[in-house]
Protein backbone atom coordinates (compact mmCIF):
# COMPACT_ATOMS: atom_id res chain seq x y z
CA UNK A 1 0.00 0.00 0.00
CA UNK A 2 1.22 3.03 -1.42
CA UNK A 3 1.45 6.10 1.59
CA UNK A 4 1.32 8.71 -0.96
CA UNK A 5 -1.53 11.05 -0.69
CA UNK A 6 -4.00 9.87 -3.03
CA UNK A 7 -7.86 10.06 -3.77
CA UNK A 8 -9.81 7.08 -4.38
CA UNK A 9 -13.55 6.92 -5.77
CA UNK A 10 -15.69 4.17 -6.87
CA UNK A 11 -18.87 5.07 -8.45
CA UNK A 12 -21.57 2.51 -10.79
CA UNK A 13 -22.86 4.23 -13.88
CA UNK A 14 -26.01 1.97 -16.06
CA UNK A 15 -24.41 2.43 -19.26
CA UNK A 16 -21.52 0.41 -20.98
CA UNK A 17 -17.81 0.95 -21.45
CA UNK A 18 -17.81 1.97 -24.83
CA UNK A 19 -20.21 5.00 -23.78
CA UNK A 20 -17.67 5.83 -20.61
CA UNK A 21 -14.75 5.88 -22.37
CA UNK A 22 -16.02 8.25 -24.94
CA UNK A 23 -17.78 10.24 -22.09
CA UNK A 24 -14.60 10.33 -20.27
CA UNK A 25 -11.99 11.44 -23.24
CA UNK A 26 -14.42 13.01 -26.04
CA UNK A 27 -15.08 17.04 -26.06
CA UNK A 28 -18.28 16.74 -27.40
CA UNK A 29 -19.08 14.84 -23.56
CA UNK A 30 -16.99 16.33 -21.12
CA UNK A 31 -17.97 20.28 -21.80
CA UNK A 32 -21.01 18.96 -20.27
CA UNK A 33 -20.67 17.54 -17.10
CA UNK A 34 -16.98 18.92 -16.42
CA UNK A 35 -16.93 22.61 -16.06
CA UNK A 36 -17.16 23.01 -19.52
CA UNK A 37 -13.20 21.59 -20.20
CA UNK A 38 -12.31 19.52 -22.82
CA UNK A 39 -8.94 17.36 -23.03
CA UNK A 40 -6.68 17.19 -26.07
CA UNK A 41 -4.37 14.18 -26.70
CA UNK A 42 -3.61 11.35 -29.73
CA UNK A 43 -4.72 9.07 -27.02
CA UNK A 44 -2.00 6.56 -27.24
CA UNK A 45 1.04 5.85 -25.37
CA UNK A 46 3.60 8.55 -24.49
CA UNK A 47 1.30 10.92 -26.27
CA UNK A 48 0.74 14.43 -24.44
CA UNK A 49 -2.24 14.71 -22.67
CA UNK A 50 -4.12 18.49 -22.14
CA UNK A 51 -6.86 19.98 -20.51
CA UNK A 52 -8.10 23.31 -21.15
CA UNK A 53 -10.70 26.19 -19.60
CA UNK A 54 -13.42 27.26 -21.41
CA UNK A 55 -11.35 30.57 -22.08
CA UNK A 56 -8.16 28.56 -24.01
CA UNK A 57 -6.30 28.45 -21.33
CA UNK A 58 -4.18 25.69 -20.12
CA UNK A 59 -5.38 23.86 -16.85
CA UNK A 60 -3.70 20.50 -16.89
CA UNK A 61 -0.94 18.82 -18.83
CA UNK A 62 0.85 15.12 -18.82
CA UNK A 63 0.97 12.06 -20.87
CA UNK A 64 -0.58 9.20 -21.49
CA UNK A 65 1.15 6.49 -19.59
CA UNK A 66 -1.25 3.16 -20.38
CA UNK A 67 -4.34 2.84 -22.45
CA UNK A 68 -6.77 0.36 -22.58
CA UNK A 69 -9.56 1.70 -24.74
CA UNK A 70 -12.89 0.98 -22.95
CA UNK A 71 -11.09 -0.62 -20.03
CA UNK A 72 -7.89 2.06 -18.49
CA UNK A 73 -6.85 4.51 -18.93
CA UNK A 74 -3.14 5.75 -17.19
CA UNK A 75 -1.75 9.58 -17.34
CA UNK A 76 0.16 11.98 -15.28
CA UNK A 77 -1.29 15.32 -14.20
CA UNK A 78 0.13 18.39 -13.39
CA UNK A 79 -2.48 21.46 -12.32
CA UNK A 80 -1.28 24.59 -14.28
CA UNK A 81 -3.37 27.16 -13.09
CA UNK A 82 -2.92 27.53 -9.67
CA UNK A 83 1.27 27.76 -8.75
CA UNK A 84 0.82 25.80 -5.38
CA UNK A 85 -0.55 23.34 -7.27
CA UNK A 86 2.14 23.42 -9.76
CA UNK A 87 4.59 23.60 -7.63
CA UNK A 88 3.69 19.53 -6.10
CA UNK A 89 4.49 18.13 -9.73
CA UNK A 90 3.03 15.53 -11.35
CA UNK A 91 0.37 13.11 -9.94
CA UNK A 92 -0.69 10.05 -11.51
CA UNK A 93 -4.93 9.23 -12.40
CA UNK A 94 -5.76 5.97 -12.96
CA UNK A 95 -9.41 4.99 -14.36
CA UNK A 96 -10.50 1.43 -14.87
CA UNK A 97 -13.81 0.96 -16.17
CA UNK A 98 -15.59 -2.87 -15.76
CA UNK A 99 -18.39 -3.81 -17.42
CA UNK A 100 -21.12 -5.78 -15.40
CA UNK A 101 -24.33 -6.54 -16.31
CA UNK A 102 -26.10 -3.12 -17.31
CA UNK A 103 -23.91 -1.01 -15.70
CA UNK A 104 -20.14 -0.37 -15.47
CA UNK A 105 -18.14 0.00 -12.57
CA UNK A 106 -15.41 3.07 -13.07
CA UNK A 107 -12.77 3.27 -10.31
CA UNK A 108 -10.61 6.32 -10.43
CA UNK A 109 -7.13 6.74 -8.08
CA UNK A 110 -5.54 9.76 -8.02
CA UNK A 111 -2.25 10.10 -6.17
CA UNK A 112 0.91 12.03 -6.46
CA UNK A 113 4.08 10.82 -8.08
CA UNK A 114 6.57 12.08 -5.85
CA UNK A 115 5.11 13.70 -2.72
CA UNK A 116 5.84 12.27 0.31
CA UNK A 117 2.92 11.30 2.89
CA UNK A 118 1.73 14.48 4.08
CA UNK A 119 -0.93 17.17 3.42
CA UNK A 120 -1.29 17.67 -0.73
CA UNK A 121 -2.88 20.63 -1.70
CA UNK A 122 -3.66 18.79 -5.27
CA UNK A 123 -5.04 15.76 -3.74
CA UNK A 124 -7.06 18.11 -1.32
CA UNK A 125 -8.47 19.93 -4.68
CA UNK A 126 -9.31 16.77 -6.53
CA UNK A 127 -10.69 14.77 -3.82
CA UNK A 128 -13.47 18.07 -3.53
CA UNK A 129 -13.68 18.24 -7.06
CA UNK A 130 -14.35 14.56 -8.56
CA UNK A 131 -17.47 13.67 -6.54
CA UNK A 132 -19.16 16.47 -8.27
CA UNK A 133 -17.58 15.39 -12.00
CA UNK A 134 -18.32 11.83 -11.95
CA UNK A 135 -21.75 12.57 -10.00
CA UNK A 136 -22.22 14.89 -12.90
CA UNK A 137 -20.88 12.16 -15.10
CA UNK A 138 -23.39 9.32 -14.20
CA UNK A 139 -26.45 11.66 -14.21
CA UNK A 140 -25.19 12.81 -17.70
CA UNK A 141 -24.86 9.01 -18.96
CA UNK A 142 -28.23 7.91 -16.91
CA UNK A 143 -30.64 11.09 -17.12
CA UNK A 144 -29.24 12.98 -20.88
CA UNK A 145 -28.66 16.09 -18.19
CA UNK A 146 -25.41 16.52 -16.32
CA UNK A 147 -25.60 18.41 -12.51
CA UNK A 148 -26.16 22.05 -13.16
CA UNK A 149 -23.27 23.22 -10.81
CA UNK A 150 -20.78 21.38 -13.16
CA UNK A 151 -21.34 22.83 -16.12
CA UNK A 152 -19.80 26.25 -16.42
CA UNK A 153 -16.30 26.55 -14.76
CA UNK A 154 -16.95 27.75 -11.52
CA UNK A 155 -16.30 31.49 -11.12
CA UNK A 156 -14.34 32.02 -8.09
CA UNK A 157 -11.66 29.60 -9.78
CA UNK A 158 -9.13 31.21 -11.96
CA UNK B 1 5.77 6.20 16.28
CA UNK B 2 2.25 7.38 15.43
CA UNK B 3 -0.13 4.32 16.12
CA UNK B 4 -1.77 3.47 13.26
CA UNK B 5 -5.16 5.50 11.86
CA UNK B 6 -7.71 3.61 12.54
CA UNK B 7 -10.15 2.98 9.10
CA UNK B 8 -12.48 5.93 7.87
CA UNK B 9 -14.42 5.48 5.16
CA UNK B 10 -16.01 8.77 3.42
CA UNK B 11 -17.91 9.04 -0.23
CA UNK B 12 -19.73 12.04 -1.11
CA UNK B 13 -22.33 11.93 -4.00
CA UNK B 14 -24.54 14.52 -4.97
CA UNK B 15 -27.75 13.86 -6.20
CA UNK B 16 -30.72 15.83 -8.16
CA UNK B 17 -33.07 15.36 -5.41
CA UNK B 18 -34.53 17.15 -2.26
CA UNK B 19 -32.80 16.54 1.19
CA UNK B 20 -36.61 15.48 2.05
CA UNK B 21 -36.28 12.68 -0.74
CA UNK B 22 -33.06 11.83 0.55
CA UNK B 23 -33.86 11.53 4.09
CA UNK B 24 -36.97 9.75 3.42
CA UNK B 25 -34.54 7.34 1.16
CA UNK B 26 -32.16 6.59 3.65
CA UNK B 27 -34.83 5.68 6.33
CA UNK B 28 -37.70 4.12 4.70
CA UNK B 29 -37.73 0.59 4.52
CA UNK B 30 -39.52 0.10 1.37
CA UNK B 31 -37.90 2.41 -0.92
CA UNK B 32 -34.57 1.31 0.95
CA UNK B 33 -35.24 -1.98 -0.14
CA UNK B 34 -35.00 -1.00 -4.19
CA UNK B 35 -31.31 0.88 -3.85
CA UNK B 36 -29.71 -1.46 -1.39
CA UNK B 37 -29.87 -4.62 -3.67
CA UNK B 38 -33.18 -5.97 -1.66
CA UNK B 39 -32.00 -5.47 1.77
CA UNK B 40 -33.90 -3.10 4.44
CA UNK B 41 -33.45 -0.27 6.70
CA UNK B 42 -35.55 -0.92 9.85
CA UNK B 43 -36.23 1.26 12.87
CA UNK B 44 -38.88 3.32 14.46
CA UNK B 45 -36.02 5.95 14.14
CA UNK B 46 -36.10 7.52 18.07
CA UNK B 47 -32.70 7.89 19.33
CA UNK B 48 -31.55 4.76 21.33
CA UNK B 49 -34.34 2.58 19.32
CA UNK B 50 -32.75 -0.57 17.70
CA UNK B 51 -31.62 -0.31 13.56
CA UNK B 52 -31.28 -3.34 11.54
CA UNK B 53 -30.56 -4.03 8.14
CA UNK B 54 -32.52 -6.58 7.27
CA UNK B 55 -30.34 -8.84 4.43
CA UNK B 56 -31.61 -11.15 2.55
CA UNK B 57 -33.23 -14.61 3.87
CA UNK B 58 -30.53 -16.98 5.12
CA UNK B 59 -28.07 -14.12 5.94
CA UNK B 60 -28.23 -12.60 9.77
CA UNK B 61 -29.02 -8.82 9.60
CA UNK B 62 -26.50 -6.30 10.47
CA UNK B 63 -27.96 -4.23 13.71
CA UNK B 64 -27.16 -1.20 15.86
CA UNK B 65 -28.96 1.43 17.50
CA UNK B 66 -29.99 5.13 16.46
CA UNK B 67 -27.73 7.83 17.28
CA UNK B 68 -29.07 10.99 15.26
CA UNK B 69 -32.30 11.62 13.60
CA UNK B 70 -32.31 14.98 12.85
CA UNK B 71 -34.82 15.12 9.24
CA UNK B 72 -34.01 16.35 6.37
CA UNK B 73 -30.37 17.00 7.34
CA UNK B 74 -28.79 13.88 9.71
CA UNK B 75 -28.51 10.59 10.54
CA UNK B 76 -26.32 7.92 12.11
CA UNK B 77 -26.54 4.89 13.54
CA UNK B 78 -24.07 1.93 14.86
CA UNK B 79 -23.37 -0.67 12.43
CA UNK B 80 -22.73 -4.31 13.05
CA UNK B 81 -22.72 -6.73 10.94
CA UNK B 82 -23.28 -10.67 12.11
CA UNK B 83 -22.44 -12.13 9.08
CA UNK B 84 -19.08 -13.78 8.00
CA UNK B 85 -17.52 -13.87 11.31
CA UNK B 86 -18.21 -10.00 11.59
CA UNK B 87 -19.97 -10.48 14.79
CA UNK B 88 -16.71 -10.84 16.81
CA UNK B 89 -15.73 -7.38 15.57
CA UNK B 90 -17.42 -4.56 17.60
CA UNK B 91 -19.80 -1.90 15.92
CA UNK B 92 -18.84 0.62 13.87
CA UNK B 93 -20.93 4.24 13.08
CA UNK B 94 -22.53 5.37 10.01
CA UNK B 95 -23.71 9.46 9.88
CA UNK B 96 -25.05 10.81 6.74
CA UNK B 97 -25.20 14.75 6.04
CA UNK B 98 -27.09 16.16 3.90
CA UNK B 99 -26.70 19.82 2.34
CA UNK B 100 -28.89 21.28 -0.09
CA UNK B 101 -27.22 23.25 -2.93
CA UNK B 102 -28.94 24.21 -6.02
CA UNK B 103 -31.45 21.63 -7.15
CA UNK B 104 -29.46 19.24 -5.87
CA UNK B 105 -28.08 17.56 -2.43
CA UNK B 106 -24.53 16.69 -1.65
CA UNK B 107 -24.95 13.68 0.60
CA UNK B 108 -21.82 12.57 2.58
CA UNK B 109 -22.14 9.17 3.93
CA UNK B 110 -18.83 8.89 6.97
CA UNK B 111 -18.34 5.15 8.26
CA UNK B 112 -15.91 5.21 11.45
CA UNK B 113 -15.31 4.20 14.94
CA UNK B 114 -14.03 0.66 12.90
CA UNK B 115 -12.05 -1.94 15.44
CA UNK B 116 -8.08 -1.82 14.27
CA UNK B 117 -7.29 -4.12 11.04
CA UNK B 118 -11.76 -4.30 10.94
CA UNK B 119 -12.80 -7.16 8.03
CA UNK B 120 -16.13 -4.95 8.21
CA UNK B 121 -14.05 -1.95 7.09
CA UNK B 122 -13.33 -3.87 3.96
CA UNK B 123 -16.68 -4.98 2.82
CA UNK B 124 -18.37 -1.59 3.43
CA UNK B 125 -15.97 0.21 1.80
CA UNK B 126 -16.74 -2.03 -1.32
CA UNK B 127 -19.91 -1.80 -0.93
CA UNK B 128 -20.69 1.85 0.25
CA UNK B 129 -20.30 2.62 -3.93
CA UNK B 130 -22.73 0.51 -4.85
CA UNK B 131 -25.09 1.43 -2.76
CA UNK B 132 -24.75 4.79 -3.02
CA UNK B 133 -24.29 4.74 -6.47
CA UNK B 134 -27.82 2.90 -6.73
CA UNK B 135 -29.48 5.51 -4.24
CA UNK B 136 -28.39 8.22 -7.08
CA UNK B 137 -29.67 6.20 -9.73
CA UNK B 138 -33.26 5.32 -8.15
CA UNK B 139 -33.83 8.82 -7.24
CA UNK B 140 -32.89 10.32 -10.38
CA UNK B 141 -34.18 7.77 -12.40
CA UNK B 142 -37.02 5.66 -10.99
CA UNK B 143 -34.61 2.14 -10.93
CA UNK B 144 -32.26 1.02 -8.31
CA UNK B 145 -29.42 -1.11 -9.59
CA UNK B 146 -28.67 -4.64 -8.10
CA UNK B 147 -25.21 -4.83 -6.72
CA UNK B 148 -23.46 -7.98 -9.27
CA UNK B 149 -22.19 -9.86 -5.56
CA UNK B 150 -25.55 -10.17 -4.86
CA UNK B 151 -26.62 -11.45 -8.44
CA UNK B 152 -24.27 -13.68 -7.84
CA UNK B 153 -25.35 -15.00 -4.96
CA UNK B 154 -28.77 -15.40 -6.43
CA UNK B 155 -27.42 -17.58 -9.58
CA UNK B 156 -24.80 -19.59 -7.06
Amino acid sequence: MSDRPRFHYVIYIRTTAEKLWRALIEPEFTKQYWAATWQESEWRKGAAWRVFKPDGELADSGEILEIEPHKRLVLTWRNEFRPELTAEGFSRLTYELEQQGDMVRLSLTHEMLEKPAGKSKFIEAVSSGWPAILSSLKSMLETGAPLEATRRWPEKVQ
Amino acid sequence: MNAQPRPKFVYVVYIVSTPEKVFAALTDEKTSAQYWSGNRVVSDWKIGSPFALKLKPGMHDVVGKVLAFDPPRRLAYTFHPHHDGLEREGPSRVAFEIEPLAGQVRLTVTHDEFPAGSASFKQVSKGWPHVLSSLKSLLETGHGMVAPWYKEAETA
